[in-house]
């Protein structure tokens, strides 16, 4: 009965580390911490830390668009909040439109934080209701990154100048 | 004397199983887990390897050899004779073994480059040549310690210090010399020392589930009966005075119970006969 009972006990515990080993390698955490965070994605009870991220959008609000990124990535470091990847983003877009020429780096990281906002809102469509910001949805951050990276000839018109950053 | 048996054949089967379904199985994956750690040189972040193709493949040479070497009766941990949750625990045991093997192989395999190449080869060499080699279990255990121990100090002693940030005039040397023969990159990408630290534990782990690793699941029920039957072969050689000093210091109780009468082996009866002729003298 006792050997009966080792041998289920085993089977389940072998299944259990197994899966567990499983996980590890697919969520590739960097850092025991991030093993906490992942595990709290898995079990479903993960939070942005809202004080945080209120500290980052105040940075972006002041044009610190990098300590805000800073902020935001440790309000939300498995980068699983639409609303907070859309600040990010949005923080890219800001830092590097140019009167004259976008910083094409910060575009196309501006443009994978965008994506990831679109990823996480599969119910409905994005849309953050900020009176500071000029564009409110994540479709349409995500079109004026891509604009900003395309090579036209309107890349050479002089009045370009005059346009305004959202 | 007689009922201190069953509680002790109880312990010992107890204990088995549990070597068998929970400690053996979590030892293997423990040596999966690690196998594949790294831990970047900047920041300390981790980085988890999946087992590579070739890792794969020297890993299914590895139970091959196992099973040829009589390491592993691949017959006897899955049989129609064993219970359904017992095939069941047997099969998740090998499946962790398999995969134990594959990280061990990636744990001490270079990243990349011609490293990587010329010690895969030589892995993959040294465990085809051995399928036709005549191996016993130890023989071969020891045999696979070393040549984890040959890995793993090309990879985390010898290539770990050629390639650690800082570099001395000799690894500058060695990588001018080589670079332009390999046409393409000797180096693989950069690790902290821990990592070897990891791979160390993992390997040890490894070679330690494999000496504990029962050729078959009853094995050593089969250990047993032949030790018994060597001894008592011995016995029966021995002369009657010697059987009998045996006897007494395995303690009174065997004699006095053959004293009495019980069912006794021939060898044993001339120890009687011995007892009770001293008695009497």
């Amino acid at each position: 009965m006792k050997t009966k009972l080792i041998k289920i006990v085993g089977i389940a515990w072998t299944l259990l580390y197994a899966a567990f080993v499983v996980w590890l390698y697919v969520a590739a955490p960097r850092s025991v911490t991030d093993v906490a965070t992942q595990a709290s994605v898995a079990a479903g009870t993960y939070e942005v830390d809202r004080a945080r991220f209120d500290a980052g959008r105040e940075l972006f609000l002041r044009e610190q668009y990098a300590a805000a990124r800073g902020e935001w990535e440790r309000a939300d470091p498995a980068r699983r909040d639409a609303r907070t990847q859309f600040y990010v983003a949005y923080a890219f877009y800001r830092e590097g439109w140019g009167r004259v020429y976008n910083d094409d780096a910060l575009f196309r990281r501006g443009l994978e934080a965008a994506d990831r906002a679109i990823t996480l809102s599969t119910d409905a469509p994005l849309a953050v209701e900020d009176a500071e910001l000029k564009i409110h949805s994540a479709a349409e951050l995500k079109a004026e990154l891509e604009k900003g990276l395309e090579r036209t000839a309107d890349d050479f018109n002089p009045l370009k100048v005059f346009r305004e950053r959202k | 004397m007689t009922s201190s048996h069953p509680a002790l054949t109880d312990t010992r089967t107890r204990n088995r199983a549990l070597l068998r379904h929970v400690l053996l199985p979590t030892i293997f994956l423990t040596v999966a887990l690690l196998g594949g750690v790294r831990v970047g040189a900047g920041g300390g972040a981790f980085v988890f390897v999946p087992p590579p193709l070739v890792t794969l493949v020297l890993a299914v040479l590895m139970l091959a050899l196992f099973a040829r070497g009589g390491a592993l009766r691949v017959g006897r941990w899955l049989s129609a004779d064993n219970g359904t949750a017992e095939n069941v625990s047997h099969a998740l045991t090998l499946g962790t073994l398999f995969f134990a093997s594959a990280q061990a192989f990636n744990s001490v395999l270079p990243e990349a480059g011609l490293p990587r190449f010329v010690l895969a080869s030589f892995f993959l060499w040294t465990l085809w040549q051995n399928q036709f080699s005549n191996f016993d279990p130890r023989r071969l255990l020891r045999s696979l310690a070393a040549l984890f121990g040959t890995a793993f100090f090309v990879k985390h002693v010898l290539l770990a210090s050629l390639f650690q940030p800082g570099e001395g005039w000799l690894s500058r040397l060695a990588t001018a010399a080589l670079e332009g023969v390999t046409l393409g990159t000797l180096s693989g990408p950069p690790y902290a020392a821990s990592t070897g630290y990891i791979s160390f534990f993992a390997l040890a782990l490894y070679v330690g589930g494999l000496a504990l690793l029962p050729p078959a699941p009853d094995a050593e029920t089969d250990e047993d009966e032949e030790r018994a039957a060597e001894l008592v072969r011995a016995l029966s050689l021995l002369p009657a005075r010697e059987r009998l000093r045996v006897f007494e210091t395995a303690g009174g109780d065997g004699v006095r119970h053959l004293a009495e009468g019980d069912a006794a082996p021939p060898a044993d009866a001339e120890a009687v006969l011995l007892t009770e002729k001293e008695g009497r003298d």
